[in-house]
């Protein structure tokens, strides 16, 4: 049973930091050894859970859906309606993605997404985040000075554009809809979602290259 | 709690490195697997947040990322009495147990189909607040767990969506399964950050009915 006592698990937090082996490999070695010697957990299932985060879910999941988006207006429709119910067509709902929600750049407005609180990300539908997502600079800068963050990134908006930042405090998780480029007319949706980066699902990215990355 | 976690509007952290990739070590993707699986009863999301919240702020800051979630993984299950502390510290079971079977990845894609938890809840009283209206957030932070973050205190902003009940990450924190009406406020950036702001931007965060002040 869980304590729920703030005092406590500060108090162990401070034990283990200051009594176990500083290399971090050691550190998540013993979880590992205690996990598998305890009967929790098998050393092949969780290599069966990084074949699967290196492989299979990542941005391309996010990438996908949006491509059907830009072509199917229906599924745009509902995409921006619920995100968390649209994105079980493909079946790729899971990890933090019940109550994702989409929000569209226009040529007047770009969304940028953060968590400044902890590391909040719809890690089904995007795969791991890339760790700049989780540091500190980021965390700190993306809602105070987003247009700086962003310049690091290659991004100067135009005259005009709002910046949207949107910092995931509750359970929601959001998923930036790029605009679709000019010159990609006619494209399949598989051509569409090669276009379509990680970043760009952030919002540190702005306008998609034609060329796959 | 006003803790080493709440970082948004901090400076010195100097530029982001905006070329690092997911992972860099082989034990970052052990503990994120880890963190998948191995199972720990009870507890709720937002006290496990409360757990890194409480390390020693010096070590929250200075520490790896997945360290931080390999220490509160520890953390929890000794809180727990799964593990002891000399177990943790020796980095060993003192008593074996049978082994888990390996699951296949089918079974794993199943999971995480199912990890997609609704956080949403009936409630039994009507919200305060419509889209459109104005709020201002409380001033004084939470005690213990709160999603409120330091920059958005005593802000003033306007609803743009109610999202209906929501469990409420302060009580959740406590073990309580309790909801409060959830809204996304949208606050200019002027508001939060004062006149260097640039005209137009905004700051939008998702927060519970209590975060409002009600006068």
């Amino acid at each position: 049973m869980a304590s729920y006592d703030p005092k406590t698990i500060g108090d162990i937090h401070r034990h283990l930091h200051t009594h176990m082996p500083p290399d971090p490999a050691l550190r998540i070695k013993a979880l590992e050894s205690l996990a598998v010697e305890k009967g929790l957990v098998a050393r092949e299932t969780l290599d069966t859970w990084v074949e699967m985060y290196s492989e299979k879910i990542g941005p391309k999941r996010g990438a996908e859906v949006i491509a059907r988006a830009w072509v199917e207006p229906d599924y745009y429709d509902r995409l921006m309606e619920d995100a968390g119910q649209a994105i079980k067509d493909f079946g790729y709902q899971g990890h933090a993605t019940e109550h994702l929600k989409a929000v569209q750049n226009t040529p007047d407005t770009h969304n940028l997404v953060v968590c400044t609180l902890c590391s909040c990300y719809p890690f089904a539908v995007l795969g791991m985040s890339p760790l700049w997502y989780r540091s500190a600079a980021y965390r700190s800068r993306a809602v105070k000075d987003p247009r700086g963050v962003l310049a690091e990134f290659g991004v100067t908006l135009d005259a005009g554009v709002k910046v949207r930042v949107w910092d995931s405090t509750a359970e929601l998780r959001y998923l930036v809809v790029p605009e679709r480029p000019a010159g990609t007319e006619g494209w399949s949706r598989e051509a569409l979602a090669a276009i379509i980066t990680r970043d760009s699902m952030i919002g540190t990215e702005r306008d998609l290259k034609l060329e796959a990355t | 709690m006003d803790g080493p976690h709440d970082l948004g509007g901090k400076d010195g952290y100097g530029p982001v490195d905006v070329t690092a990739p997911p992972w860099r070590e082989a034990w970052e993707k052990r503990q994120w697997a880890l963190s998948k699986n191995v199972p720990m009863p009870g507890g709720t999301i937002d006290w496990w947040r409360h757990g890194i919240e409480n390390m020693d702020p010096v070590a929250y800051a200075t520490v790896p990322y997945f360290v931080k979630w390999n220490l509160n993984e520890l953390a929890h299950r000794v809180d727990q009495g799964l593990f002891t502390l000399e177990e943790v510290v020796a980095g060993h079971s003192m008593a074996q147990r049978p082994p888990a079977p390996a699951r296949t990845e089918a079974e794993l894609h199943a999971q995480l189909q199912a990890n997609n938890t609704d956080f949403s809840r009936e409630m039994d009283h009507r919200p305060r607040y419509s889209v459109g209206a104005a709020v201002r957030t409380k001033r004084a932070p939470s005690p213990g767990h709160s999603r409120l973050p330091a920059y958005a205190r005593g802000a003033a902003g306007r609803v743009i969506a109610h999202h209906g009940g929501h469990l409420f990450a302060d009580a959740g924190a406590r073990g309580e399964h309790r909801a409060e009406h959830l809204y996304t406020v949208e606050f200019s950036a002027a508001e939060l950050w004062g006149e260097g702001a640039t005209p137009g931007d905004t700051v939008c965060l998702d927060l519970w009915e209590p975060y409002f002040e009600t006068s």
